[in-house]
């Protein structure tokens, strides 16, 4: 009965993708808010539909289209489905709200329309792919989505930038379709069909080569490193919504996608979940420690993704040891954490992109360095900023903390239990995972201190203004879900049905909002109520100005210097003379800067590898008949010599 | 009616003929006789015809013979000799990939492998049938020579006494086995390539090579140079 909802839904959105385009010449704002409104009317269609399932944990099918017996478009939504149908809903009804104000800031006229219906069809296919019932059709919805997320990221193709991250990002998303391909390709050589169905081996090779697939593909798409460069470019092109849409949803598609073939296809072996933890435990350390290094606010939140992904993979290869090891109860939590976490960067990832949004386009600038002072100008939009970044910085009692210790926990109760190779690998991811969280916290203190404290450090900072109610109320709930997922994390799993060691987080944010109401008496009645005026000193200088201010950059520095190894640079000095001799010297360039290791080592050689190989198959068409005659009768001989002595 | 045996002779001997024409064709550089020779090698064909016409009796092989002595012998011959006389060359001294020698020896070099893998395709069949067999490896060795002066030579006249002489060799395949959709189509293809090249060739001038001519369709503005624009 409830299916209906979710009929319903999806045709609301077709609706929505399909009405702009039929108005694409009018350059009217009802038609992008009406556009928008059907995302918002369908989000909360789906919320409550998965809701609902969620909570009765039914599964539901149904086929809509069966053109051969192979292959039919159809639809199962079970438990995983619905968490993940949540978690859309929830992102896209209030990415939607926001930008419905927002788009009547961009520029490109009748185009925004455009933009709305490949925003709705992008949706639309994120939604269908998590329903998708079987592997073809999950990989058609899977393509649809790389397609649509492509033009959205190419909105304003005129810039070089934009231009430059659209290419990149379509070729790294196509090369992760083509893994998933392989890897559906391969299942069904194994079981001849495209169901999900399920291997009860791990040990034939061709069940590991479709896993790696699979996996490389899904790693490409979450921005696992050494697969993640195309998040830094493609984030900040795209528009800020559309950024919060890919980093919130779109990589937890990814997510879905493997965790669905986890449970559902595979009997994952040891060794998948050591490979899991293994990539997880690099994207979260290395993922942070790049964020730091960047004062491109949408560039950090990339690279603060790329951790996140980390921290979700880590959950995953955790819960797939635990499998292995039977520890059936550490591999539910660990499991339970990731997609947790899943939800929890969904909403404060998004969040933070929004409100990141809202200040690039009242400052019109993306350095953070050129922001500062916004507090006062935006206290709305930095009061939801600061609720993101806590949240990101896991400190209690806000949903990343509760989920973020839930992987703890699992890791923690582990250590006694697992074999002692296993043992050496789980203590060093520990370390690494402390480590992250404690990065992210100082990135995002760098973050919110550089942006919202302090002077105002550009004209454009010092004549910024809050942005319309309508870019609030979207950040607003999702900063209001990021405190009650928090508060109330116990109580949702215990809604759910899991019984998880989680501290009772109520109790906590009771303690702590107890304490500082406490604090603030004590020193409301103990301290001095005389008022003091004076000059704050100046170091000597007379007037105090906003360039002599403690900088984000300054504030990382001390990082910067632990982790100078990794953050090796690039010395080039180009230098031109007048004569041969070098001699005279007529002009020159010097240059230090970060050392691209992932670019430079490992996407450019392959870049260069494949058009060497293109330039090389590319000489077999010459233009010249003869060549084209000779190719035809070797092909003649060939065909000869293999019916004679082959056939 | 004559002996079997000395048709077969007969028509072993006319075998040997068709090789000493393609050898020829695919050797020489004079252009003049080329011309003779195709015609004489189309000559081969229509004796060969008529002998197996005497063997067997079909009618079919009878009109080929006609068909074959009016258009290869007569029409086509007198009708490149014609050109020829009035582009005045007389030699062919460019090549691709493969000079008349090496030419020469591949195509031994292929004569045997058709043989070997035709007689493994074939099965074992009694001595009538051989004189079939040689056909077919005389067909298909005939249609790669002439594959190879088309692609070995670069004036555009050899290249289409190259595809005739590709032609002459599908007719002998055919006159010997039957059914063969293969090579028709494929033959078909090339066919069409080379009559476009003709008629484009005949219209511009046929002295040039292609890529001459090529140069000269720049020339007359017939195709858009991008690299000048």
């Amino acid at each position: 009965m409830i299916l209906i909802l979710f009929i319903i839904a999806i045709f609301v959105l077709l609706a929505g993708t399909i009405f702009p385009l039929i108005t694409a010449s009018l350059d009217r704002k009802f038609i992008r808010t009406t556009s928008l409104s059907f995302i918002i009317v369908s989000s909360i269609l789906l919320g409550i539909f998965s809701f609902i399932n969620l909570i009765s944990g039914e599964s539901v099918l149904f086929t809509v289209y069966q053109p051969i017996k192979l292959f039919s478009l159809s639809f199962e939504i079970d438990r995983l489905s619905s968490f993940f149908l949540l978690l859309t809903s929830i992102v896209s009804a209030c990415v939607a709200i926001y930008f419905t104000e927002y788009i009547e800031h961009m520029d490109g006229n009748s185009r925004r329309n455009l933009l709305c219906s490949s925003t709705c069809l992008f949706i639309l296919a994120m939604v269908l792919v998590i329903a998708s019932a079987n592997t073809l059709s999950f990989f058609l919805f899977w393509e649809l989505m790389a397609a649509s997320s492509f033009l959205l990221v190419t909105y304003e193709y005129t810039r070089e930038e934009t231009k430059k991250a659209g290419i990149f990002y379509f070729i790294m998303t196509q090369l992760s379709s083509l893994f998933v391909l392989l890897g559906i390709i391969i299942l069904f050589v194994i079981t001849n069909s495209f169901a999900f169905l399920h291997l009860a081996t791990s040990s034939v090779p061709l069940v590991t080569i479709a896993f790696l697939a699979l996996f490389t593909g899904f790693s490409i798409k979450a921005g696992i490193i050494p697969f993640h460069k195309w998040l830094p470019y493609a984030h900040p092109a795209s528009p800020s919504p559309i950024s919060a849409l890919m980093s919130g949803v779109m990589l937890k598609v990814a997510v879905y996608g493997l965790v669905r073939f986890l449970l559902d296809v595979f009997t994952p072996d040891v060794s998948w979940g050591v490979l899991i933890l293994i990539a997880g435990t690099v994207s979260a350390v290395l993922g942070i420690i790049y964020a730091l290094k960047e004062h491109d606010v949408k560039m950090m939140l990339a690279y603060s993704s790329i951790e996140n992904i980390g921290v979700i993979f880590i959950g995953i290869g955790l819960s797939i040891i635990f499998t292995a090891s039977n520890l059936p109860l550490l591999a539910t939590i660990s499991l339970l954490g990731a997609l947790f976490h899943s939800l929890n960067h969904a909403i404060f990832k998004s969040l933070l992109f929004l409100t990141a949004g809202s200040v690039v386009s009242a400052t019109n600038t993306r350095d953070i360095e050129h922001m500062g002072g916004l507090a006062h100008r935006m206290p709305v939009t930095s009061a939801f900023f600061f609720v993101g970044a806590v949240s990101i910085a896991a400190l209690p009692p806000l949903n990343g903390f509760a989920s973020e210790l839930l992987i703890f926990i699992a890791f923690f109760t582990s250590v006694a239990v697992v074999n002692p190779l296993f043992k050496v690998l789980l203590f060093i991811s520990i370390a690494l995972f402390a480590l992250t969280s404690a990065l992210s916290a100082s990135c995002f203190v760098k973050a919110f201190g550089s942006i919202f404290l302090a002077m105002p450090r550009s004209p454009e900072s010092t004549d910024a203004h809050e942005v319309p109610s309508a870019m609030l109320i979207g950040p607003g709930i999702l900063a209001a879900a990021c405190i009650l997922l928090g508060v109330f994390a116990l109580q949702i799993f215990t809604v759910v049905g899991f019984a998880v060691p989680l501290p009772d987080m109520l109790f906590v944010s009771i303690l702590l909002v107890g304490m500082a109401v406490f604090t603030y008496l004590v020193l409301y009645f103990t301290a001095s109520h005389e008022v003091r005026v004076s000059e704050t000193w100046g170091c000597g200088l007379l007037s105090q100005k906003a360039s002599a201010e403690y900088s984000g950059h300054g504030f990382s520095e001390p990082l910067d210097v632990i982790f100078s190894a990794i953050y090796r640079t690039r010395i080039k000095n180009e230098r031109k003379f007048f004569d041969q001799k070098s001699c005279l010297f007529k002009e020159g360039s010097g240059e230090i800067r970060l050392l691209k290791v992932f670019e430079e080592y490992l996407y450019h050689p392959i870049a260069k590898y494949s058009m060497k190989g293109a330039r090389f198959v590319a000489r077999f068409q010459n233009g010249c008949l003869d060549t084209y005659l000779l190719y035809v009768f070797v092909a003649v001989i060939a065909l000869i010599i293999f019916l004679g002595w082959f056939a | 009616m004559i002996d079997t045996a000395i048709v077969i002779g007969i028509i072993r001997i006319l075998f040997v003929c068709i090789i000493i024409t393609a050898a020829y064709i695919i050797s020489t550089r004079n252009l003049l006789s080329v011309v003779s020779v195709y015609a004489l090698q189309s000559l081969t064909l229509v004796a060969i015809a008529i002998s197996l016409f005497s063997l067997e009796g079909s009618i079919v092989l009878l009109e080929i013979a006609l068909v074959t002595f009016f258009s290869k012998v007569i029409i086509i011959p007198y009708f490149i000799a014609t050109i020829q006389e009035k582009i005045r060359i007389k030699r062919d001294i460019e090549f691709h990939y493969l000079n008349p020698t090496s030419s020469l020896l591949l195509s031994m070099v292929l004569m045997l492998v058709i043989y070997m893998a035709l007689s493994k395709i074939v099965p074992e069949t009694p001595a009538h049938n051989s004189l079939f067999l040689f056909g077919a490896v005389l067909g298909i060795s005939l249609m790669l020579m002439g594959m190879m002066v088309t692609f070995s030579r670069k004036r555009a006249i050899t290249k289409v006494l190259g595809f005739l002489s590709m032609e002459n060799g599908v007719l002998l395949f055919g006159m010997f086995v039957t059914e063969l959709p293969f090579i028709i189509e494929f033959l078909i293809i090339i066919d069409l390539i080379i009559l476009v090249i003709l008629t484009a060739v005949l219209s511009v001038g046929i002295d040039s090579t292609l890529e001459d001519y090529h140069k000269r369709l720049h020339q007359f503005h017939l195709l858009k140079d991008s690299e000048e624009n």
